[in-house]
C-alpha cells in the first residue's frame, strides 16, 4: 500500500508524542539542566545567540538539536529510555528547519577535531554533502564575529569532556535520515542508512534501543521509495529482508523490545507489499510480538495481522484485530492516514461477515471523503442490489485497488446475493424463482434455485422450495422471544461487563507491599488485643499487677 | 553440453503427453541430474538465462505430468520449485506467460478442490502483483477459470460450475483431471442443501438437479445419503431435527442454570 506511507509517516511523529506522557518542552530557550560541564557551557552559548538573532530559524534549529544531546546524556547516565524518547519526539519540531548546513553545524559544534569519533563525524558530514566543514567550533560561519573567544572557551571545555556517546552519533544519523527523506534523496538515504545500521549492530547498548528502532524504520522506508517500486519483486525491499531478519534475531536475543516490535512490523509490511502472504503468516506464527511494545507499533501490528487474516478468510479474527487497531490509532489529526486505511479494511471485513457497518462511521469529518466509495458499496450491499454493486465496483475499481481491498471486495458478491434473497424472503410469503432471478439479475432460474437452496442451508433465510411449481415459500417468522436468542444476548452482555470489571481491576495500580503493611498492622493490632485480653485476664487473677499494667497502657 | 542433452529430453516430454508417468519421471530425473551438474537446479544468479529457462521448462513439464497422473503431492512439489523461477526479474529470465499461468491455474484448482480456501486466496492476492501481465487475472484463460469456479461455488450457482466443467469450456486437458472431484463435491453440496430446502422431491427432477444420468442412479444416491424413496418422491429424513429439539431444550435449561450460578459467583467476588 504505497499510497498510505506519507500519511502513516506523518502519523508516526505524531504518535510518538502520544506515547510519552511528559509534555514536550517547546521552549528551546530553557534547556533541561544538564549535569555535565560541557552541556552547560554549550547551552549558555546558544542561549546568548538565540537572543541576538531570534529571527534565524537555522540557529534555533541547531540549538534545538543540541538541547537534545543533554537529554541523551541524561538517558545514558540514568539509564532511562524516557529521555531518549523525548529527544526523538522533538524531531518533528526540528524537521521543518533541517538543512545540510544546520546538520553540518551541529556536527561541527559537537565533535572536537582530534578525537576518536572524528571519523564518524566525517562520515556523517559526508552524508549531507558537507565534507569540507572542519570539525570544531571555528568552522561555523555565524560564529565568526566572536569566534576567538568562543573557540578558546569551547576548546577548554571539550578537553574536560569525555568521549561523545554513540547515542549522539545515532541521533544525528536519524536527523540526517529525516533530512534526506524530506529532500527525496532516497538512494543516498538508503546508502547512509545501511552504514548507520551497520554501525548500530556493532554496538550493544540498551540505551540505544529506541533510537535504533527509528533508524531501521527509515532504512526500510528509503528502500520502499527506490525504483522499482514495491509490487515488483526486484524492489530493494526484498534485498533488505535478510538484514531485517538478522536485526530481529539480535533484538530478540537482547530483549530489545523497541527494535523487536518495530522490525516485526517492518517485515510484515515488507512482505505484504510484495503480496507474500504466506511468508507474512509464517513470520507471525513464529515470532512473538512483545507485549509492552509502544502503542503505535501495536496498532500497526494489529492492522497488518488483520490484513493477513482477512485474506485468509478468517474474518472473525480479522475483525477483532482491525477493531483493536482502529481503536488504538491515535485520535489526534496526525495519524488520519492510518485510521482511514484501517477503517476501510475494517468496513470491508464487516461486510464480508454479513454485518452492515454503522452509518455514523461515515460521518466522521476526518474519514468522510476517504470513505465515500465504501459508503456507496455498503449501500449496494445493504439493499442487496447486484447491479448497483457491480457498477460501484467498476466505478471505483482504481481506488479499491490502490487501497488493496479490491480482491476482498470481489468476494462480497455472494453477500449481496444473500442479502437480496433475505429481503425477498422477508417481504414475500411466496415468490416464484423466476421473479427472484429477475430481481437479483441472476443468470438463470436454475442458478436461482441452487442459490436459494444454499441460502436456506446456510441459515440465511427460513424458507422451503417447491420444485414442481417453482416457487420459494417463506416460513412464518417465529417469536424471537421463544428461542434461546435473548438469553444468549443477555449472557454475552453480562460476560462483557464482567470481563470489563476484571480488566479494570487488573489495570489498577497497587503500591508495592501495601497489603503486607496492612497485614502487619492488622496483626499487630490483633496481637495487642490479645495481649491486653491476656493481661486483663491475668489482672483478674492478680490485682497487684492491674495498676502497673494500666499505667503501661 | 548439459544444454545439448537437456533439449532432446524436454522435446520428448513435450511431444508425447500420453507417456506413462514412470517413464516420464525417469526422464525428468535425468533432466534434473543434468541441471544439477551445471548448477542450475535452483535459480542461481550466476547461471545463464537459457539454462534457467530450461530448468523452468523441466519443472513445468514435471508438474503437468504429475497432474496427469493425479499425483497431487508431486505436483505441489514441482509448483514449489517453480516459485523462485517465477519470481525472477524478467530481465534475467523472460517470462513464458501461457505456461506459467497454466501451472498456476492448475495449482489454484488443486487448492480449490482440496478445500484450502485460505491458501487459494493468498495465492490469488500475490497474482495481482506479478509483473508482466499479472494484472488481468480474470481475463486470463487459465487463471480466470479457477477464479470463476470459486466464485460460483461460493454463491451457489452450481449449474454454472457444471457447465464450466464440460470439455469445451475447460482451458486445457490437464484441467479436466479435477472435474471428477469437483463433480462429487458439488453433488454433495447440492444434496445437503436440498435436504434443508425441500420437503420432498420427485425423482425425475432430482435427476436433473443432481446432474445424474438415470433414475437408477438417483435411487442409489438417495440410499447412499439415507433418504426415503416413496411413490416416485424422495422424502428427506427430518427425524434428526425433532430429536435435537428435545435435547436442545434440556441443554438450554441447563445452560441457563449454569449461567445464573456463574453470575452469582461473580457477584460474590465483586461484592
Amino acid at each position: 500500500m504505497p499510497s498510505k506511507t506519507p500519511h502513516n509517516n506523518a502519523g508516526k511523529d505524531g504518535d510518538d508524542s502520544m506515547t510519552v506522557v511528559v509534555p514536550p518542552s517547546k521552549a528551546p530557550k530553557q534547556p533541561a539542566p544538564a549535569t555535565d560541564a560541557e552541556g552547560d557551557v554549550a547551552m549558555d552559548v546558544d542561549n546568548a545567540e538565540g537572543k541576538e538573532e531570534k529571527v534565524d530559524p537555522a540557529v534555533q534549529a541547531v540549538a534545538d538539536i543540541k538541547s537534545n544531546f543533554a537529554l541523551l546524556d541524561r538517558a545514558v547516565a540514568l539509564f532511562d529510555a524516557r529521555f531518549s524518547l523525548r529527544a526523538l519526539r522533538s524531531i518533528s519540531l526540528i524537521r521543518k528547519h533541517l538543512s545540510p548546513d544546520v546538520i553540518a553545524q551541529a556536527i561541527a559544534d559537537t565533535y572536537p577535531a582530534n578525537s576518536a569519533s572524528g571519523s564518524i563525524a566525517k562520515s556523517l558530514l559526508a552524508a549531507v554533502g558537507r565534507e569540507d566543514v572542519a570539525l570544531g567550533r571555528a568552522a561555523s560561519a555565524e560564529m565568526d564575529v566572536d569566534s576567538d573567544f568562543k573557540t578558546v572557551k569551547n576548546g577548554a571545555s571539550k578537553k574536560e569532556a569525555k568521549e561523545i556517546i554513540p547515542e549522539i552519533d545515532v541521533f544525528l544519523g536519524i536527523l540526517i535520515q529525516v533530512y534526506l527523506f524530506d529532500a527525496k534523496q532516497y538512494q543516498q538515504g538508503a546508502d547512509f542508512s545501511k552504514f548507520l545500521s551497520d554501525r548500530i549492530q556493532t554496538l550493544n547498548r540498551r540505551t540505544l534501543d529506541c533510537l535504533s528502532a527509528k533508524v531501521y524504520f527509515y532504512f526500510s522506508l528509503f528502500c520502499e521509495y527506490i525504483a522499482p517500486l514495491p509490487p515488483s519483486p526486484e524492489s530493494p525491499i526484498v534485498a533488505i529482508r535478510p538484514t531485517l531478519l538478522a536485526v530481529l534475531r539480535t533484538a530478540v536475543l537482547r530483549k530489545d523490545t523497541d527494535t523487536q516490535a518495530s522490525v516485526i512490523v517492518l517485515l510484515l509490511r515488507n512482505y505484504l507489499l510484495t503480496s507474500h502472504i504466506k511468508q507474512a503468516d509464517l513470520l507471525v506464527s513464529h515470532t512473538q510480538f512483545p507485549e509492552n511494545a509502544a502503542n503505535n507499533q501495536v496498532a500497526r501490528f494489529l492492522y497488518y495481522l488483520g490484513r493477513i487474516r482477512s485474506i485468509q478468510l478468517r474474518y472473525t479474527e480479522a475483525h477483532e484485530h482491525l477493531t483493536a487497531a482502529t481503536r488504538k490509532a491515535p485520535s489526534s489529526g496526525c495519524a488520519v492516514g492510518f485510521s482511514q486505511t484501517a477503517t476501510k479494511l475494517l468496513l470491508v471485513v464487516e461486510l464480508l461477515m454479513g454485518d452492515i457497518p454503522d452509518r455514523a462511521t461515515f460521518r466522521q469529518p476526518s474519514l468522510e471523503d476517504a470513505l465515500h466509495p465504501y459508503f456507496l458499496l455498503v449501500r449496494a450491499v445493504r439493499v442487496g442490489n447486484l447491479e448497483d454493486f457491480e457498477t460501484t465496483i467498476a466505478d471505483n475499481a482504481d481506488i479499491f485497488k490502490r487501497d488493496g481491498t479490491y480482491t476482498l471486495i470481489l468476494r462480497l458478491r455472494q453477500n449481496v446475493i444473500k442479502t437480496g434473497i433475505r429481503m425477498m424472503s422477508l417481504s414475500y410469503s411466496r415468490i416464484s424463482l423466476r421473479d427472484i432471478c429477475i430481481r437479483l439479475h441472476l443468470g438463470s432460474e436454475e442458478s436461482a434455485e441452487y442459490i436459494v437452496a444454499k441460502a436456506i442451508r446456510d441459515g440465511v433465510i427460513e424458507a422451503t422450495l417447491d420444485r414442481e411449481n417453482g416457487f420459494m415459500k417463506s416460513k412464518e417468522v417465529g417469536d424471537v422471544y421463544a428461542t434461546r436468542e435473548p438469553g444468549e444476548a443477555f449472557h454475552d452482555r453480562i460476560r462483557a461487563c464482567l470481563a470489563l470489571h476484571d480488566e479494570s481491576v487488573k489495570a489498577m495500580r497497587f503500591p508495592m507491599n501495601q497489603h503486607r503493611l496492612e497485614l502487619k498492622n492488622a496483626q499487630e493490632a490483633r496481637e495487642r488485643e490479645r495481649e491486653m485480653a491476656k493481661e486483663i485476664q491475668e489482672g483478674d487473677l492478680d490485682d497487684d499487677d492491674l495498676g502497673g499494667d494500666l499505667d503501661g497502657i | 553440453m548439459a544444454e545439448r542433452s537437456l533439449s532432446p529430453i524436454l522435446a520428448q516430454l513435450k511431444q508425447s503427453p500420453q507417456m506413462s508417468y514412470p517413464e516420464a519421471s525417469a526422464l525428468l530425473s535425468k533432466a534434473k541430474l543434468l541441471l544439477l551438474s551445471v548448477n542450475a537446479l535452483t535459480p542461481n544468479p550466476s547461471a545463464p538465462s537459457n539454462l534457467l529457462a530450461l530448468a523452468r521448462e523441466t519443472y513445468e513439464q514435471g508438474a503437468l505430468f504429475s497432474i496427469r497422473a493425479k499425483n497431487a503431492d508431486a505436483f505441489t512439489r514441482y509448483v514449489q520449485q517453480l516459485q523462485p523461477f517465477y519470481e525472477l526479474p524478467s530481465a534475467t529470465l523472460s517470462p513464458n506467460l501461457p505456461e506459467r499461468n497454466k501451472v498456476t491455474g492448475l495449482s489454484l484448482l488443486l487448492l480449490l478442490t482440496q478445500g484450502r480456501y485460505a491458501e487459494f486466496h493468498s495465492e490469488l492476492e500475490s497474482l495481482a502483483n506479478r509483473d508482466g501481465g499479472g494484472t488481468d487475472v480474470e481475463g486470463d484463460r487459465y487463471l480466470g477459470y479457477p477464479v470463476r469456479l470459486e466464485r460460483w461455488l461460493m454463491e451457489g450457482s452450481y449449474d454454472r460450475v457444471w457447465k464450466a466443467m464440460k470439455s469445451s469450456e475447460v482451458p486445457c486437458d490437464e484441467y479436466s483431471v479435477f472435474s471428477e472431484i469437483l463433480k462429487n463435491q458439488i453433488r454433495s453440496e447440492i444434496a445437503s442443501s436440498s435436504e434443508r430446502a425441500y420437503p420432498s422431491l420427485p425423482i425425475s427432477s432430482t435427476k436433473s438437479l443432481l446432474f445424474l444420468n438415470s433414475e437408477g442412479e438417483v435411487i442409489q444416491f438417495a440410499k447412499h445419503r439415507g433418504w426415503i424413496v416413496k411413490e416416485g418422491h424422495i422424502y428427506f429424513p427430518s427425524a434428526a431435527a425433532d430429536g435435537e429439539d428435545g435435547a436442545s431444550a434440556k441443554d438450554m435449561s441447563q445452560m441457563i442454570m449454569e449461567n445464573t450460578l456463574g453470575y452469582a459467583r461473580e457477584l460474590e467476588t465483586i461484592v
